[in-house]
C-alpha cells in the first residue's frame, strides 16, 4: 500500500465516553422507579443505569449528580445523548443542569489493508510495544505523544483508544507509524 | 541483578604516597602493605581465618566454624539478628513440662513477607525442577519489586509467580504461563497482569518467545527421540520464517510441528497427548496443523528419515482432520 494511501486513512470512531455534571443531587431510587429504561441495583453498583434508543447509548447516573455516558459513535452524538439524559432527569423533577461536559475516551479502529509482522515491530520499539502471544494475540503499543494505546493485529486491523480529542487520531504520528508498519 | 542497597561509603585505608594503589593484605603478619613503596599502612589487622581446624568428613550436627545462620544477607537485608535458644537444663522447664522461656518468634519482623515469598518461590521452582540460578534470579527480581512498593497491593504469591516467569524468560528457558500456573495457586490472568506490571515497574523487557525454546522440554516429556525433536524444531522454524502461521501463538505452532514430525516418524503421538503436554487444546493444534500441512515437504529437514511418508498418512484421515 503506497504511503499516500496510508496518509489518508482516518480511523472510524466506535465509542465515545463522556462525563457531565448535572449540578444537583439525585434520588436514585425514585429515578429507577419513575424512569422507563433504568436499572438500579444498589447492592451491586451504586448508580442507575439508563439507556436510550436514539442515539443508542447507556448512562450511569450517580447520586452526586455526575453522569457517565457511553456508547456514542461520535462526539456530537455523545453530547446529544448526554443532553437527552439531562432532559429526562429534568422531566423527572430534578433541577438538572449541563455542567462540565467532557469527553474522556474515544475508541476507534481502522484497517491498513496489509498484514503486519509484529515480531520486528516489538523488537524495534521495545519501550512502547508489548506483545505476548500467550496473553493476547495483538500487540499493545502505548504511544507517549499523544497518549494513545493501539492494539495492532496481524491482519492489519488496528484499534486505537485513550484519546480525548479527535485530532489525536488523525495525527501525523499515526501516519508515520503506519508507514513504519508498511516497511515490516 | 542484585540490588545495591548498601552504600559504598566505608572509609578505605590508602597509602599516603600512593592513594590509588590497591593494598596487599598479609595475613601472617596482619599488615596491609602498599605494593608500590612497601609501606605498611595498616597493622594489627584482625585475621579472619578460622580459629580452629574443622574436618569436613565427620558431619557432626554442629559446625564449629559457623557463628551465624547461613542465610544470604544479599536478599534479606543483613540477617544479623539472634534469638535465645531453647533451654537444655532441668531448670528451664516449669512443672508441666513446658519450657519456661517461650519467645522464639519474630526473628526478622521486617521483610517477613519477603522471606515467606522466597520460600514460596523455592517451593514452586522445586515442583518443576528449576535450577538454582533461576531461583536466585527470581529472588532478586522479587526483592526489587518488593522494595519498589509499586505493586504493594497485589498478592505476594502472584508477584512471586510472575517473577518466576520473568526469570525463566530472562535465562533463556521460558516456561509457558500455563506451566507456571500449574505450580502456583494464582490464575493465569492474574499472573499475566502482574507480569506486565512488573516489567513496567522494573523498566525491563523480555525477549519474544520462539518455538525452539520449548522443543526440548515438550519432546522429552513425550519421550520422542532426538531426530524427531530436531525435525520438529526445523519444521517450526521454517513455518515461522515462511510466515505460514501468522498470528498463532508459538506454543501452538510448536505443538503442530511436533505432531507433524512425530506422525512422520515411528514414534507417533496423538494431538491429544501433545495438547496435554503443551497446554494447548487439540483443536488449536489441528488449526495450526492445517496451516502448515500444505507446505509439509518444504518444512521437513532434508536428511529426515520418513517412517510414514507424509503423502500417505493423511489420505484416509483427511476427512477427519479437515
Amino acid at each position: 500500500m503506497p504511503a499516500s494511501e496510508i496518509a489518508e486513512l482516518v480511523p472510524q470512531l466506535h465509542n465515545v465516553v463522556c462525563t457531565v455534571n448535572l449540578g444537583c443531587k439525585l434520588d436514585l431510587k425514585s429515578i429507577a422507579l419513575l424512569a422507563r429504561n433504568a436499572e438500579y441495583n444498589p447492592k451491586r453498583f451504586a448508580a442507575v443505569i439508563m439507556r436510550i434508543r436514539e442515539p443508542r447509548t447507556t448512562a450511569l447516573l450517580f447520586s452526586s449528580g455526575k453522569m457517565v455516558c457511553t456508547g456514542g459513535k461520535s462526539e456530537e452524538q455523545s453530547r446529544l445523548a448526554a443532553r437527552k439524559y439531562a432532559r429526562i432527569i429534568q422531566k423527572l423533577g430534578f433541577p438538572a443542569k449541563f455542567l462540565d461536559f467532557k469527553i474522556q475516551n474515544m475508541v476507534g479502529s481502522c484497517d491498513v489493508k496489509f498484514p503486519i509482522r509484529l515480531e520486528p515491530l516489538v523488537l524495534s520499539h521495545q519501550q512502547f510495544a508489548s506483545y505476548e502471544p500467550e496473553l493476547f494475540p495483538g500487540l499493545v503499543y502505548r504511544m507517549i505523544k499523544p497518549r494513545i494505546v493501539l492494539l495492532i493485529f496481524v491482519s492489519g486491523k488496528v484499534v486505537l483508544t485513550g484519546a480525548k480529542v479527535r485530532n489525536t487520531f488523525a495525527f501525523s504520528v499515526f501516519q508515520d507509524k503506519k508507514e513504519l508498519l508498511h516497511s515490516y | 541483578m542484585a540490588s545495591t542497597s548498601r552504600l559504598d561509603a566505608l572509609p578505605r585505608v590508602t597509602c599516603p604516597n600512593h592513594p590509588d594503589a590497591i593494598l596487599v593484605e598479609d595475613y601472617r603478619a596482619g599488615d596491609m602493605i602498599c605494593p608500590e613503596c612497601g609501606l605498611v599502612v595498616g597493622d594489627r589487622v584482625i585475621d579472619v581465618g578460622s580459629e580452629w581446624r574443622t574436618f569436613s568428613n565427620d558431619k557432626a550436627t554442629k559446625d564449629p566454624s559457623r557463628v551465624g545462620d547461613s542465610q544470604n544477607p544479599l536478599l534479606s537485608d543483613g540477617d544479623l539478628s539472634t534469638m535465645i535458644g531453647k533451654g537444655t537444663g532441668a531448670a528451664s522447664f516449669d512443672e508441666f513440662g513446658n519450657s519456661k522461656y517461650q519467645n522464639r518468634r519474630t526473628m526478622s519482623s521486617s521483610d517477613r513477607a519477603m522471606m515467606n515469598a522466597f520460600k514460596e518461590i523455592t517451593t514452586m521452582a522445586d515442583r518443576i525442577n528449576l535450577p538454582r540460578n533461576i531461583v536466585d534470579r527470581t529472588n532478586n527480581l522479587f526483592k526489587q519489586v518488593y522494595e519498589q512498593k509499586s505493586l504493594k497491593g497485589r498478592a505476594n504469591d502472584a508477584i512471586a509467580s510472575a517473577c518466576l516467569y520473568i526469570a525463566c524468560r530472562q535465562e533463556g528457558v521460558p516456561r509457558t504461563f500455563k506451566e507456571i500456573c500449574a505450580v502456583s495457586r494464582i490464575s493465569k490472568k492474574e499472573i499475566g497482569r502482574c507480569f506486565k506490571l512488573i516489567l513496567k515497574a522494573l523498566e525491563t523487557s523480555v525477549d519474544l518467545i520462539t518455538t525452539g525454546d520449548f522443543m526440548s522440554r515438550f519432546c522429552s516429556n513425550l519421550c520422542l527421540p532426538k531426530q524427531v525433536q530436531m525435525a520438529a524444531t526445523h519444521i517450526a522454524r521454517k513455518a515461522v520464517e515462511l510466515d505460514l502461521v501468522p498470528g498463532r501463538s508459538p506454543i501452538s505452532v510448536a505443538a503442530a510441528a511436533i505432531y507433524m514430525a512425530s506422525q512422520a516418524s515411528a514414534e507417533k503421538r496423538t494431538q491429544k497427548e501433545i495438547g496435554d503436554i503443551a497446554g494447548v487444546a487439540d483443536v488449536t493444534i489441528r488449526q495450526s496443523y492445517r496451516l502448515i500441512y500444505p507446505r509439509a515437504p518444504d518444512l521437513f529437514p532434508t536428511d529426515f528419515k520418513f517412517d510414514t511418508l507424509w503423502t500417505n498418512y493423511h489420505s484416509y484421515k483427511l476427512r477427519k482432520l479437515m
